[in-house]
């Protein structure tokens, strides 16, 4: 076909002995937006990295507008028009926007950096795709989306011809993803062919054009999104079908409360917030990023110090809360941010679990095969995908890390888990696996608070459902089906009015 | 991702620190040999303890700290301020084990100080230590006007270099410290705290590790240890000066360095400093039997603990 800008196939690699990625393909044409999916560690990063230069392929051809490409260092791939805006951006947070999109290519006049001209060609990147404000800005100071359009005018500043995007709209808001998307129209327009990666079903219909599907680490097909569903795409992802009824909890029992809140405020970012948990809940915590709800979380726990308010446990006022005082109360808090704030990543699938339970461990001599022994039960517990406790976290999918952070505080024997979203960037099958944990935990008499962005979970999961706004509750519902998406967004967006 | 980790991984560092200790080894004794000299002389090897013994044990400072994630300069400072007050405090007729025990103090008090500033002061480690590194200096001269202090009683050179079944206490000194300290690090809450807040301080705050409490522990204990290493020195020089020390940090930083513990912390077993220690002195006796030029010397080292971590670092490379 004519029109095919990017083909890669027969791609295979393998890390130490394991193949990652077995004659694996892609092709992507002009004006397309190209979906590529598959579970964590089906090898959707493999390729891409593969792509970008960053891993060099043990087999397996690449051609770029049918020209062959060699093994080629990221730069040089850069050059050739393919950029790739990870999740992590790839940008220097203490230099100005244009610095940043014309890094490595400044204009000069007679050997100095021609500041104005820079500026100047930024600002028409910039518009080109909406950014609207000053190139002098530090990047630091720009929001998520913001970054991301950086980023992507930096990408249409080197003459792209294929744009990669790996889970663009993690974390923005609904509004910024739909201003993603016109830009991304736009592009798709230019004749930029656009890899798309992303675990949220329901954009890939809305952007994309197509979508292959990789499993193990193998290409499974290409369809045409138009003439698929999601169960069928979910089917080719795991090779079964997920079920997607509402979770049934007979555990709650509403006449005993574990936790309230009243009145709590936090710096500006939390107003006059209160509400209670029961023992055997689920309840959900739902709104935009930035409507303050990891704070809220962190308040409770006592990770941030509230400016005033109350919070009851059992019935008791809970006072001058620190984070090991609330281990010791039995409330624990699962970071939404796995990679930074629940695993230390470097030390071992057993160094994580053991490390806010080391008191089980012995009085002042650490017992090594104890620890060994509780690690070896949570793996199979939960069962987490591990070949051996000593598996350093970093090694680990995502969904089996999140696994490894729920273990951690399983231990703690904690009454009272708050999740702060629990399946974000965790392939389909693991979530299922991870809702099945939290019904065993109610089951048991816990109770939970779960933050989440993604709707249909808070659906799926919940008793009950706040919605925050702007640091205040403008929602505290019953989940019946009567809660549609549109009126959960609606409290989200404009506090229900 | 987890399929890439079906056996257990080689420790590199481990391997890449004993083989190229060995290899040193064997260098100086071929080139020795064929210099007609016996490098595995009882005067040599007694040479190459108390090189490293010292070494060895303010190494035990830093790698304490540099697991946290943070650095110590002020290891040479300490030395000679310890060494100066102890040696001022003996002229003064203060009891030996006393002494000992005022200058272990003043070792804790300097670490809790750098460690306050860090930890609650949130100033990088780097800056703090060169901070005290000058401070401490400064009023080692201060204290003396920059003149040494000598004529100790001979029960302060036995400290060091009385023998036990033809041993100099010095050397079990390093061995039982880091005995201790091997068992610290590894067994203890305090131990595995200490890897956490190093591998990812974030991580261990919300897991209810107490990050200031922990951090500033580390520094007090580097404190602790370079006194202990002051005291060392001042006991086999039998001599306080106020330059003395200097240059104790790179050594105790290259140990440790040496020895596989990462930098960027979270990594890496105390055990092996020692055995970093144990290669620095080896190379420091061997160039000098060579008759290489301190000058040389110098060069020589750098270049080692570069290729050292050099070799380490393979796998990463390899893993591009």
């Amino acid at each position: 076909m004519s029109d095919r800008i990017l083909q890669m196939e027969g791609i295979s690699k393998s890390f130490f002995g394991v193949q990652v990625l077995k004659n694996a393909q892609l092709e992507v044409r002009k004006g397309e937006v190209h979906v590529l999916l598959g579970e964590n560690g089906a090898g959707k990063s493999t390729m891409i990295k593969i792509l970008s230069g960053a891993y060099k392929r043990e087999e397996g051809k690449i051609y770029l507008n049918g020209e062959e490409l060699p093994i080629l260092t990221p730069k040089e791939v850069i050059d050739k028009g393919i950029s790739v805006i990870y999740q992590e951006f790839n940008l220097n947070p203490h230099v100005s926007i244009w610095e940043n999109i014309f890094m490595g290519k400044e204009f000069t006049k007679h050997g100095i950096i021609d500041s104005s001209k820079s500026k100047s060609e930024a600002k028409k990147y910039m518009e080109l795709i909406g950014l609207d404000c000053e190139p002098d800005l530090l990047v630091g100071n720009l929001s998520i989306a913001q970054k991301q359009m950086v980023e992507i005018a930096k990408a249409i500043s080197m003459d792209v011809k294929v744009l990669v995007l790996d889970e663009p709209t993690a974390s923005i808001t609904d509004k910024e993803t739909e201003r993603l998307f016109s830009i991304v129209r736009e592009l798709k327009a230019k004749g930029i062919g656009i890899i798309y990666i992303s675990h949220r079903m329901s954009e890939l219909f809305e952007i994309g054009d197509r979508c292959s599907v990789m499993r193990d680490g193998e290409y499974i097909d290409t369809v045409e999104l138009s003439k698929t569903s999601v169960e069928e795409l979910t089917k080719m992802m795991v090779g079964r079908s997920v079920s997607f009824e509402r979770y049934q909890n007979k555990a709650l029992d509403t006449k005993s409360e574990v936790l309230k809140v009243e009145n709590l405020n936090y710096k500006k970012l939390l107003k006059n917030v209160s509400f209670h948990l029961h023992k055997g809940e689920i309840l959900g915590m739902s709104g935009l990023v930035g409507a303050g709800r990891t704070e809220l979380a962190k308040c409770i726990i006592g990770a941030y110090t509230k400016s005033s308010g109350t919070v009851y446990l059992n019935g008791n006022e809970y006072s001058n809360a620190s984070i090991c005082k609330s281990i010791d109360h039995g409330i624990v808090y699962l970071s939404e941010d796995r990679k930074d704030e629940g695993l230390v990543l470097m030390h071992s699938l057993k160094d994580n679990i053991a490390l806010p339970n080391l008191s089980l461990f012995g009085k002042f001599m650490l017992s090594k095969s104890k620890m060994e022994c509780t690690a070896k039960e949570s793996v199979e517990k939960l069962m987490i995908k591990a070949h051996s406790t000593d598996i350093q976290a970093k090694n680990l999918s995502g969904g089996n890390q999140q696994k490894v952070v729920i273990a951690k505080w399983l231990l703690t024997n904690a009454q009272i888990f708050i999740f702060d979203e629990p399946t974000r960037g965790i392939d389909v099958g693991a979530r299922d696996e991870i809702y099945q944990i939290m019904g065993k935990l109610v089951k048991e008499g816990k109770s939970i608070i779960m933050i989440s962005s993604d709707i249909p979970e808070i659906q799926k999961m919940c008793d009950r459902v706040l919605v925050l706004k702007d640091g205040e509750i403008t929602a505290d519902v019953k989940n019946t089906t009567e809660l549609t998406q549109e009126k959960i967004l609606s409290y989200a967006l404009t506090g229900g009015k | 991702m987890e399929k890439f980790m079906k056996g257990k991984k080689i420790d590199v560092q481990a391997f890449t620190l004993y083989f190229g200790g060995i290899i040193i080894l064997l260098a100086f004794t071929i080139i020795c040999k064929i210099n007609g000299k016996d490098f595995f002389s009882v005067q040599n090897i007694m040479n190459i303890i108390q090189q490293s013994a010292i070494i060895g044990i303010t190494g035990i400072g830093a790698s304490i700290v540099i697991l946290t994630g943070g650095i110590d300069l002020s290891v040479g400072s300490v030395i000679a301020f310890v060494g100066i007050s102890g040696g001022l405090l003996l002229k003064a007729g203060v009891p030996l084990p006393i002494t000992i025990i005022a200058c272990l103090i003043i070792g804790m008090l300097i670490g809790l100080f750098n460690g306050y500033f860090v930890s609650v002061g949130k100033v990088p480690a780097f800056i703090v230590t060169l901070g005290s590194m000058q401070i401490f200096r400064g009023f080692t001269k201060v204290l003396t006007d920059g003149k040494p202090v000598s004529g100790f009683e001979d029960s302060l050179a036995a400290l060091t270099s009385g023998k036990v079944f033809g041993i100099p206490a010095l050397v079990y000194y390093v061995f039982i410290l880091y005995a201790i300290m091997i068992f610290v690090t590894l067994k203890t809450k305090f131990g595995r705290r200490l890897y956490a807040i190093g591998g990812n301080p974030n991580a261990a705050k919300l897991s209810g590790v107490k990050i200031r409490k922990i951090e500033i522990s580390a520094y007090a204990i580097a404190g602790l240890f370079f006194a202990i290493g002051g005291i060392c020195l001042l006991s086999r020089l039998s001599y306080a000066d106020p330059n003395a020390g200097s240059g104790y940090e790179m050594d105790a930083i290259a140990a440790t360095v040496l020895g596989g513990i990462a930098l960027s912390g979270g990594k890496g077993k105390v055990g092996n400093t020692l055995v970093g220690a144990l290669v620095l002195g080896i190379l420091k006796c061997g160039l000098q039997i060579l008759n290489v030029a301190t000058y040389w010397q110098t060069v020589i080292i750098g270049v080692v603990i570069i290729l050292a971590v050099y070799a380490d670092k393979a796998n990463d490379r390899k893993a591009e």
